[in-house]
């Protein structure tokens, strides 16, 4: 398990930054595909480590990209309100430990988990990124297109996933 | 006593939880001290690698434009030698004492240039645009020296690691040099919007400076980083703010940002002679 993290760790990594970095669509649409590896991380794991974990993909994101503290706060907090919204999503009555994904959410229940969290980061990252330039349609253009984009592109991810991974 | 602990055990996430926010945060407020940092150069060798195995298989993509970018430019410098041999010659005639020439000589071979490549080139974010190039102090690259295109002017190097260095273009608002229009004295400063990385602006240019559509704007050359009359690009547009006794100006830019690959860092050896006597004026 923890190594099969780990490679999704590094490979997250170089997805965003090779990639996903450089794309933006219609000049708004960024997408934060490194924040699959929070949504990826077991559902029974300690909440502390989760927020760890999810600290030190922003802080490697932003090393890289020159933009240090600004995803590392946005993962500090989704990592922390992580554990809340899977009691919401997640059926409590499972007691083993699973990955959430469409098969052991309901269909409907992953994507409102992957859109709540995406939401939150989406809208943190770009409120405090504003603080630099200020321009209220564009952020809101920019909150919505990279909301999208980030959304269908987990997706996919997961969809990837789901036809490959299954035995 | 013992409550208290078991208290802080159970909401221990909480104040893991704030150390965590209070240590992204402090990093997000003092962003720019961190850039010009040491503890982030040892990263920046290992970023820079990163990076360049995917400016290898971009720089290929990129080659066409900047093929036709150099052609561009060699067929104006071109003309410029032709200008100049001319002029040289007309000049030879007239006799001048030697002595003269040579001491604005000194002036002139101030600037050097040290070629580089770009590795990383980001320039997506607002406000928060580096370049990564793939040469650093032992090239003899520092702090503070201007980098140019072929085209025209890129920005200020920030932060040198022995193999590589960071750059900030003048596509990120925390580096705003001041650019004046050419064969005037009326400057203003540039800054960018974040929009589009075609074109900049020129703020706080006198409402009186008389310009036209399509003049070329050029660095003032009153800081040490760049010399006078780099080539920043051409007025496209003006516009002015209701109350400001300012105008601005929309800027299209020479240097084109998406495709950047070959660029020129300039060195200034007269910068700490100058940097000296301006510290000596202020101190009086």
């Amino acid at each position: 398990m923890a190594i099969w993290q780990f490679l999704l760790f590094i490979l997250l990594v170089l997805l965003q930054v090779w990639l996903f970095n450089n794309i933006h669509v219609f000049g708004v649409a960024t997408s934060f595909v490194y924040l699959d590896f929070t949504l990826r991380l077991p559902v029974k794991m300690n909440r502390n480590i989760v927020l760890v974990l999810s600290a030190l993909m922003g802080l490697v994101i932003d090393l890289f990209g020159s933009t240090l503290g600004l995803n590392m706060s946005v993962m500090v907090i989704v990592g922390f309100l992580r554990f809340y919204l899977l009691k919401l999503f997640a059926s409590r009555d499972i007691y083993e430990d699973y990955v959430p994904s469409f098969q052991t959410l309901a269909n409907f229940m992953f994507v409102r988990y992957v859109g709540t969290m995406t939401l939150i980061h989406v809208v943190i990252l770009h409120l405090i990124e504003s603080f630099t330039l200020f321009d209220p349609l564009r952020l809101i253009l920019r909150i919505l297109g990279s909301f999208i984009l980030t959304v269908l592109l987990i997706c996919a991810i997961e969809s990837i996933n789901v036809k490959g991974f299954k035995e | 006593m013992r409550n208290l602990v078991l208290f802080i055990l159970k909401n221990i996430h909480w104040l893991l939880f704030s150390l965590l926010a209070f240590c992204s945060f402090y990093l997000l407020i003092y962003n720019n001290e961190f850039q010009r940092s040491k503890y982030l150069s040892a990263f920046q060798e290992m970023a820079g690698k990163v990076y360049m195995v995917s400016n290898s298989v971009e720089s290929y993509m990129n080659l066409k434009t900047i093929n036709s970018d150099l052609m561009q430019r060699i067929a104006v410098l071109e003309h410029e030698v032709r200008d100049y041999k001319k002029e040289v010659e007309t000049l030879s005639e007239l006799v001048y004492p030697m002595d003269a020439r040579k001491h604005e000589s000194v002036y002139l071979n101030a600037f050097d240039f040290i070629q580089a490549q770009v590795v990383n080139n980001q320039i997506s974010r607002m406000g928060n645009n580096y370049i990564t190039l793939n040469k650093g102090a032992l090239a003899g690259l520092k702090e503070d020296m201007g980098v140019l295109s072929s085209n025209g002017i890129v920005g200020v190097v920030v932060n040198v690691s022995p193999h590589f260095a960071r750059v900030i273009p003048i596509l990120n608002p925390k580096y705003q040099p001041s650019c004046k229009i050419k064969g005037t004295d009326y400057f203003g400063t540039l800054s960018w919007d974040g929009k589009d990385s075609r074109y900049i602006s020129l703020k706080e240019v006198p409402q009186h400076a008389d310009f036209n559509i399509g003049d070329t704007i050029i660095t003032s050359g009153f800081s040490t980083i760049f010399p006078e009359g780099v080539l920043v690009g051409t007025v496209e547009d003006t516009f002015k703010k209701k109350g400001d006794n300012y105008n601005s100006l929309k800027i299209r830019l020479f240097t084109n940002f998406s495709a950047l690959s070959e660029v020129l860092i300039v060195t200034n050896a007269a910068k700490e002679e100058q940097l000296n006597i301006e510290k000596g004026e202020n101190d009086e």
